[in-house]
């Protein structure tokens, strides 16, 4: 999947030498003039790999606030500012609420690709850790209930027959549910299955 | 305007006048009981004494520091006429016998009282004469001097006092006789007052005819109520020491040490009211210009900025095209392209900054650029004061009409006039001279230049002077002379700088004169 860098400026000149300077390297770029234009696109911003190059000062909607709104959408596009003319206490918004960098127009090259670089390997690290718990979840979900209790005691540390106990079960029949809870969620030894139980519960969903 | 330049109004006339009847109506009501003598009042002298000497010397204390500043040495002349009456005033009133005895001095001669008002008497018109003849005299050189001459004088005055006094007491054998026995006024005493309002009169005479000042008008105040004293003293009490008639003439002399006093307070007060104002007011413009310009940088700096930034990115975004391992010379030559677009949208924005200053041609009219100077010079003359700058003009009568913007030619004026007043506030010794002179030149062209004798350019500085943001003040943005420069260009004039001799900088600007009108145009025309 190829990730894509999305520009926001509002001056035509910057932004096609900003395209300009992306492709050059190899990136896919898209260029927008405003927030509005932008957010046209939403769905795919959610689905692409990608990051956002995002002019503070513009007209309608700032920079900052499609920050926010981005977050509190949660499209976690990785951010990188530009701006004319900054200021501390812009710069420190902007990086307290997750961007990757804020950089004065006009910038140096390698400052800017750099940027991207580092937002587009946050974006792929963070997307292709989503799509393994998504995975996880799926291999989850194909498990019984019966399956999911021994589980989740499994991963608790308890022995077969405390389980049986505890599910009021013979210890064979437990036996031959843990077989199976390890064949569905293909997890080759029991600290393996351990992990996968820790990063489902850590996602909310899980045991 | 100082109370000893300025010339006085309508109502500083009439109400000089005004002063003058009351004095005379006064002493006409005095006149019928002239001679009564008032009873056990002899004590009283000390007090008049000390309200009189207290008026004199806080009189000429501001006379003394008027002088500091105006330098005149009539006004030094009048000073020392009121140290002399006031430093006299002290051993006249000891002279008197029962202030002796209360004090337990020994007694002096009886002709000591009236001797030293002779002298006390005669003195103060010779010292207003020389005043009077010193008006028109030119100003002492600033420097070391003038503290040394107010030192000297205050000095001087005092030995000449004492040397009065001790002359007197030591040879009462010689001293002629003004009173008898029975203290009366003799014939001898006589002579006093005549010389006295002998010269009185040529004094009222020289002020009132050729007086031209406030202060004029105040000494001519002062004079009448002497010469009424004079005349209540020496006619009509009959020279009657503790009489009505003599204690009314102490009430006039008193009054006539109070009249100068009075108004020099009230100038003071007046003044420094006007000085905060204009202040104040000088601060709000100061404001207002810097928050324009401000706001106007930041425009400017944001317009510039941005196809500077597409510029730069541009550059490397073609030198990355070109770096590849297969060139593409297609993206680097778009790339190009879009800088040399940049380039002519950033030249572009200066132009609309040069339009903006030029292209409100409603706007401009033809200016006399005399009258021009004069007007920003008057805003400027409290601050020239409190800063102890001269204010001089040389101004060109024959100047031709300028065609320009009159509120924008106005600014570059006061903004090169701030920049010397500013200049020269940290310059100790020497004079601090703020010199505008107008030449029209052969060329066609009106040039103005403003002078100072303040910290001059330093060389390492000459080239970024007219720079944006180039500054040496500490509170300065460093855009006066860039705007000021650009307004000139807008008008197709020129700025420039050069040094000042022996200390300081005059910055020049010239201004194509108007077309005028060929010669008998009209008439042609008919």
């Amino acid at each position: 999947m190829t990730s894509v860098v999305f520009i926001v400026d509002d001056d035509q000149a910057v932004r096609e030498a900003l395209q300009s300077l992306l492709r050059s390297v190899g990136h896919v770029v898209e260029a927008f003039e405003c927030t509005r234009d932008l957010l046209e696109h939403r769905q795919r911003m959610a689905e692409l790999a990608g990051c956002l190059v995002l002019d503070v000062r513009l007209p309608g909607q700032s920079g900052l606030d499609l920050q926010r709104q981005l977050a509190a959408d949660g499209i976690l596009l990785p951010i990188v500012f530009i701006t004319g003319h900054g200021d501390v206490p812009m710069s420190v918004a902007a990086m307290k609420a997750g961007a990757i960098e804020f950089l004065t127009k006009p910038f140096r090259d390698q400052d800017l690709l750099d940027a991207v670089h580092r937002a587009l390997e946050l974006d792929t690290g963070r997307r292709a850790a989503a799509t393994a718990l998504a995975a996880l979840q799926a291999r989850f979900d194909s498990l019984t209930a019966r399956e999911r209790e021994v589980m989740a005691l499994v991963a608790a540390g308890q022995l077969n027959k405390q389980i049986a106990a505890e599910l009021e079960l013979a210890e064979v029949t437990v036996k031959v549910h843990r077989a199976q809870v390890m064949a569905k969620m293909q997890a080759r030894s029991l600290p393996e299955l351990v992990r996968m139980a820790d990063r489902l519960s850590a996602d909310g969903r899980g045991g | 305007m100082l109370v000893s330049n300025s010339p006085p109004n309508r109502e500083q006339k009439l109400f000089a006048l005004g002063v003058v009847a009351v004095l005379l109506g006064a002493m006409l009501l005095v006149a019928p009981f002239a001679r009564n003598r008032l009873e056990g009042s002899e004590p009283m002298v000390l007090a008049y004494t000390a309200a009189v000497f207290t008026t004199e010397m806080i009189t000429a204390a501001l006379l003394l520091s008027l002088f500091a500043v105006q330098r005149s040495p009539a006004i030094l002349v009048l000073a020392i006429a009121y140290l002399y009456s006031g430093f006299m005033a002290v051993p006249w009133a000891l002279s008197f016998p029962t202030v002796v005895a209360s004090l337990g001095l020994a007694e002096a001669g009886q002709q000591t009282t009236a001797s030293i008002a002779a002298m006390r008497r005669i003195g103060c018109p010779l010292f207003l004469l020389a005043y009077a003849m010193l008006r028109r005299s030119g100003e002492v050189p600033a420097g070391r001097m003038v503290p040394a001459m107010i030192v000297g004088s205050v000095a001087a005055v005092a030995v000449v006092v004492a040397g009065v006094t001790w002359t007197i007491l030591g040879n009462q054998d010689l001293l002629p006789v003004f009173v008898d026995e029975g203290r009366r006024i003799t014939h001898v005493w006589m002579y006093v007052p005549i010389v006295a309002l002998a010269l009185y009169a040529v004094l009222i005479v020289l002020l009132g005819l050729f007086g031209r000042s406030v202060l004029d008008l105040c000494l001519l105040v002062v004079i009448c109520a002497l010469t009424i004293d004079l005349v209540l003293l020496s006619f009509v009490s009959a020279g009657l020491q503790f009489s009505v008639g003599w204690w009314a003439g102490r009430l006039y002399s008193l009054a006539a040490a109070s009249v100068v006093l009075i108004v020099l307070l009230a100038e003071a007060a007046s003044l420094s009211a006007r000085l905060a104002r204009s202040a104040a007011a000088e601060r709000r413009a100061h404001e207002d210009r810097m928050v324009t310009l401000q706001a106007f940088s930041a425009a400017v700096a944001h317009e510039i900025n941005q196809p500077l930034a597409s510029m730069v990115t541009n550059a490397d975004a073609g030198l990355r095209w070109l770096a590849r391992e297969r060139p593409d010379v297609e993206e680097a030559r778009a790339a190009l392209t879009r800088i040399a677009r940049d380039g002519h949208r950033a030249g572009k924005v200066v132009e609309g900054i040069r339009t903006t200053f030029s292209k409100r041609d409603e706007d401009r009219g033809q200016l006399n650029i005399n009258q021009l100077i004069r007007d920003v010079l008057d805003c400027y003359r409290d601050e020239c004061r409190a800063a102890h700058v001269v204010m001089q003009t040389e101004l060109d009568p024959d100047l031709p009409l300028v065609s320009g913007n009159r509120v924008q030619i106005e600014q570059i004026i006061a903004n090169l006039v701030t920049n010397a007043i500013d200049a020269m506030r940290t310059v100790t010794d020497g004079e601090r001279v703020l010199r505008v002179t107008s030449t029209a030149m052969s060329a066609g062209e009106v040039v103005v230049s403003v002078a100072d004798s303040g910290i001059g350019l330093p060389p390492a500085h000459a080239d970024r002077l007219f720079q944006p943001f180039f500054t040496t003040k500490p509170n300065g943005l460093g855009v006066g002379l860039t705007v000021s420069r650009l307004i000139l260009e807008a008008h197709g004039g020129r700025l420039w700088a050069s040094d000042n001799a022996p200390a300081g900088a005059i910055f020049h600007f010239a201004l194509p004169c108007a077309a005028r009108p060929a010669p008998f145009a009209e008439e042609r025309a008919r």
